[in-house]
């Protein structure tokens, strides 16, 4: 039965990115296309200069029948429909063809290696700062819950609402001007200094540069899960097995981690995913901020030099990202809920 | 729903609302942005922000960087504020041997600082020729010729003479009297600040370590008025453009902060309410449609739900603003376009129950048309429960319209927040540590966002009473 869930959520899945990829194709449809032209054109003026002893209308000649062939080749002169189709088609094979000006850490143009070597990057820092956040948001909610209208649960209510509309990239702006250039504790951006160390010191470099950014992302974090997790668990608690399990005896403990915690897993599942979701959007600006070389910078970059290619590109695997991270929310659901893996009509 | 009715319904509301604190604390600071709102012509100290910010001919007598004036307050040293000298003392005289007049302006200004302004600068608006000379009066008895200024031939023009460039041949020739040889010879006239030299007390080292000499200066301008039938100087006045100026201080481009965080109020309130108001009503229109009309129409909405649900607002709304360049109304309804979805699940499973009720029965047994039910019976009902999450809505897209600022693909033709800082982090603010351009802008965001936090929590505790504590 699971399986079937899952096959069919997934199938799903990828039917809505197509349909969201081929939107996008056809708004963006006017721009991409003249950077295609203006990159054909520059791709027949590098191969004229390789071109000797030619006369005049020899050089027109291989020009006009150089683009007549590359503008075949990428459906230029295909009706509107079919190119943006065909647009859609080459984003969702990873084709996304070669940047403006923007190259990888090795010096490629290639649009999908410039991306791939920057998913890591942003994976490892947001990853670690989820896992962190929910951790403690999750501790600090359980504690809230077990005394609701405590002095804990008001106070940690009202920074919760006081941190609500607090972007995180101007906290990160204070940050840095307090711990960098006022106390010169931490370097300013990046993942590495330059040069890269070697061996064990290359791991206690990342670590140095990853704790500004890790503790902008906590401070402003946990509230949020905390505060979510305490009203789940408010919910539960209220709950007459709860009642009963503590009427048996059972140590609260055991109540709280056991009985209620399982029963919450489902919702604190979405609640983590979507937040770790959420931050997709809060990383672009942030890791512009801190120069962290990940997706969300090279929306900065790209933006800066207006590099279309790389923009559209890092868009469709930013929704591309997010998309999977909405399967596995419904199929870890589907898993931690049985009523859902039973599923059906039925 | 009659008025009576609406007027019940808003006074229990009323008398649940205000037993919490945190949100009669938001209601309140919301008032007040509202009062700042309404009475912002009396409250800019910089009348023309909203059209002239980026117009820098407009900032051009302040000082860039300086910090808020209450600095003062906690420094060692304290500096000169940047005033306004208006409202001269005049006397008129007429001129040796002919028929014009002489018009003379005294400034007084009591200077208290420890550290000299940066310029004084005179400005006026001139009908006819007018030649004049400045000079000033210093609290030791002693005076300096500064300068003498002559445009010919102006008509309603406006004159501009900055004593910190004009002046340096003649403050050179009154310094010279007292500093030491050793100074003398490090010193020339291109160089030194006159305006600093000004301020100081005569005394050898006063090139080399100017001390500030207080008291009260008179600042005089003789004005020749050749043909005083027609000669205008209307609106004379002299900015003393001291190293800290204003509320808030002035950015690296000299503009006054506090002006555009003002300014900058009605467009966070405007883009929040708007864009909350409007993408409610509509998930509130289309949850109830598609719980309505259920079946194929119901599918297809949930799918286009879905389809609109599974993208991320941020980086639609920055590749979008990057490619298109957008006005602030286009980047409003592309944020429409993602936040309608919201209250849109709640609502359907509220319309699903309402649906079945006697009344809408019986609205169409009466032949009711199905938009009148939507709209006369369902969204009523619905609308006031949607009331916390419109709230809790708007500081999201005040903060992504921040964001878009930031990254400086916002609307030129405003002042926003997000604007602020985007300027703020280009002019390295971050690096040179200019704290009152960075603070002030994001404190803005996160009080809106505190205060609509409160107002949304709090609404939601009354309409959900579920998530009330025991």
């Amino acid at each position: 039965m699971y399986k079937w869930f899952a096959v069919k959520r997934i199938l799903k899945g990828v039917v809505i990115y197509a349909i969201t990829i081929f939107l996008l194709s056809a708004l963006f449809n006017t721009v991409s296309e003249a950077t295609q032209r203006s990159q054909i054109e520059e791709q027949i003026r590098l191969e004229q200069t390789r071109l000797k002893n030619l006369l005049p209308a020899q050089i027109q000649a291989f020009q006009v029948e150089r683009r007549a062939n590359l503008i075949r080749q990428f459906k230029l002169d295909r009706p509107i429909v079919e190119r943006i189709i065909f647009r859609t088609a080459s984003i969702l094979t990873f084709n996304f063809g070669k940047s403006m000006t923007i190259t990888s850490s090795k010096g490629e143009r290639d649009v999908s290696k410039i991306i791939s070597e920057t998913i890591p990057r942003s994976l490892i820092l947001f990853v670690v700062a989820a896992a962190i956040e929910i951790a403690f948001g999750i501790f600090l909610g359980l504690k809230q819950a077990q005394k609701p209208g405590g002095k804990l649960d008001r106070t940690t209510s009202v920074v919760t609402m006081v941190v609500y509309g607090m972007p995180v990239w101007w906290l990160a702006m204070i940050i840095i001007m307090f711990f960098v250039y006022t106390l010169k504790l931490f370097p300013s951006g990046g993942i590495h200094s330059v040069p890269m160390p070697t061996g064990i010191m290359y791991f206690v470099d990342m670590l140095w540069h990853i704790i500004l950014p890790l503790f902008t992302l906590l401070v402003l974090g946990f509230w949020g899960t905390a505060f979510v997790t305490r009203n789940i668990v408010l919910g539960i608690l209220q709950e007459d097995y709860i009642m009963a399990a503590r009427a048996r005896g059972i140590p609260e403990r055991r109540v709280l981690f056991g009985h209620t915690l399982r029963t919450a897993a489902p919702p604190l599942m979405t609640m983590a995913i979507l937040g770790l979701l959420g931050s997709i959007g809060g990383a672009i600006v942030f890791e512009g901020i801190f120069s962290w070389p990940g997706l969300g910078n090279l929306y900065w970059i790209a933006v800066q030099q207006n590099d279309i290619p790389v923009l559209l590109a890092d868009l469709a695997v930013t929704i591309g990202l997010y998309q999977v991270g909405l399967i596995s929310l419904d199929l870890l659901y589907g898993f931690l809920d049985p009523r859902i893996k039973v599923g059906g009509k039925s | 729903m009659n008025l009576k009715d609406t007027r019940r319904a808003l006074l229990e509301f009323w008398n649940e609302f205000r037993k919490d604190t945190s949100g009669l604390i938001g209601l309140g600071i919301l008032a007040l942005f509202v009062l700042v709102v309404i009475f912002e012509p009396v409250i800019l100290p910089w009348k023309d922000v909203n059209r002239k910010w980026r117009n820098i001919d407009y900032w051009i007598d302040n000082s860039p960087a300086a910090p808020p004036a209450w600095t003062n307050l906690f420094a060692a040293e304290k500096k000169a504020v940047t005033t306004q000298l208006r409202a001269p003392g005049k006397a008129e005289s007429d001129m040796d041997g002919g028929v014009g007049k002489i018009l003379t302006l005294t400034f007084p200004y009591r200077f208290t600082a420890d550290k000299a302004p940066l310029d004084l600068i005179f400005r006026a608006t001139i009908t006819g020729d007018v030649p004049m000379t400045f000079s000033v009066q210093r609290p030791d008895g002693t005076g300096i010729e500064l300068v003498s200024h002559f445009e010919p031939g102006l008509a309603n023009q406006g004159i501009r003479v900055t004593l910190n460039n004009e002046a340096n041949a003649t403050t050179f020739a009154f310094v010279k009297d007292y500093v030491s040889e050793a100074d003398l010879s490090s010193l020339n006239s291109g160089s030194l600040e006159p305006v600093t030299l000004i301020f100081a007390k005569g005394e050898p080292t006063m090139a080399s370590k100017p001390m500030a000499l207080k008291g009260d200066y008179k600042l005089i301008v003789k004005a020749m008025l050749i043909d005083p039938a027609t000669a205008v100087i209307a609106d004379p006045h002299f900015v003393v453009s001291g190293a800290v100026s204003g509320v808030l201080g002035t950015d690296d481009m000299k503009r006054d902060i506090f002006s555009g965080l003002v300014a900058g109020i009605k467009w966070a309130l405007l883009i929040g309410l708007m864009t909350s108001a409007i993408s409610v009503f509509v998930g509130v229109l289309y949850g109830i449609t598609s719980a309505y009309y259920g079946g194929v129409v119901d599918s297809a909405m949930q799918f286009i739900y879905q389809i609109v649900n599974s993208m991320p607002l941020l980086p639609v709304l920055i590749v979008v603003s990057a490619i298109f360049k957008p006005s602030i109304w286009f980047i409003v309804l592309v944020m429409v376009l993602f936040f309608w979805t919201g209250s849109v699940m709640t609502v359907r499973s509220m319309a699903l129950q309402i649906k079945e009720e006697t009344y809408v029965e019986a609205a169409r047994a009466l032949g009711a048309k199905n938009s009148r039910i939507i709209f006369r019976h369902m969204m009523p009902i619905l609308i006031p429960y949607s009331f916390a999450s419109m709230a809790l809505s708007v500081p999201s897209a005040i903060v992504y319209e921040s964001t878009v600022s930031l990254l400086g693909l916002g609307d030129a033709t405003i002042v926003t927040w997000g604007q602020i800082l985007h300027d703020a982090m280009a002019g390295g603010a971050v690096l040179n540590g200019v704290w009152w351009w960075i603070i002030p802008p994001g404190l803005s965001i996160a009080i809106t966002g505190m205060t609509f936090a409160f107002l949304g929590f709090a609404m939601d505790k009354i309409l959900h009473p579920k998530l009330q504590t025991r």
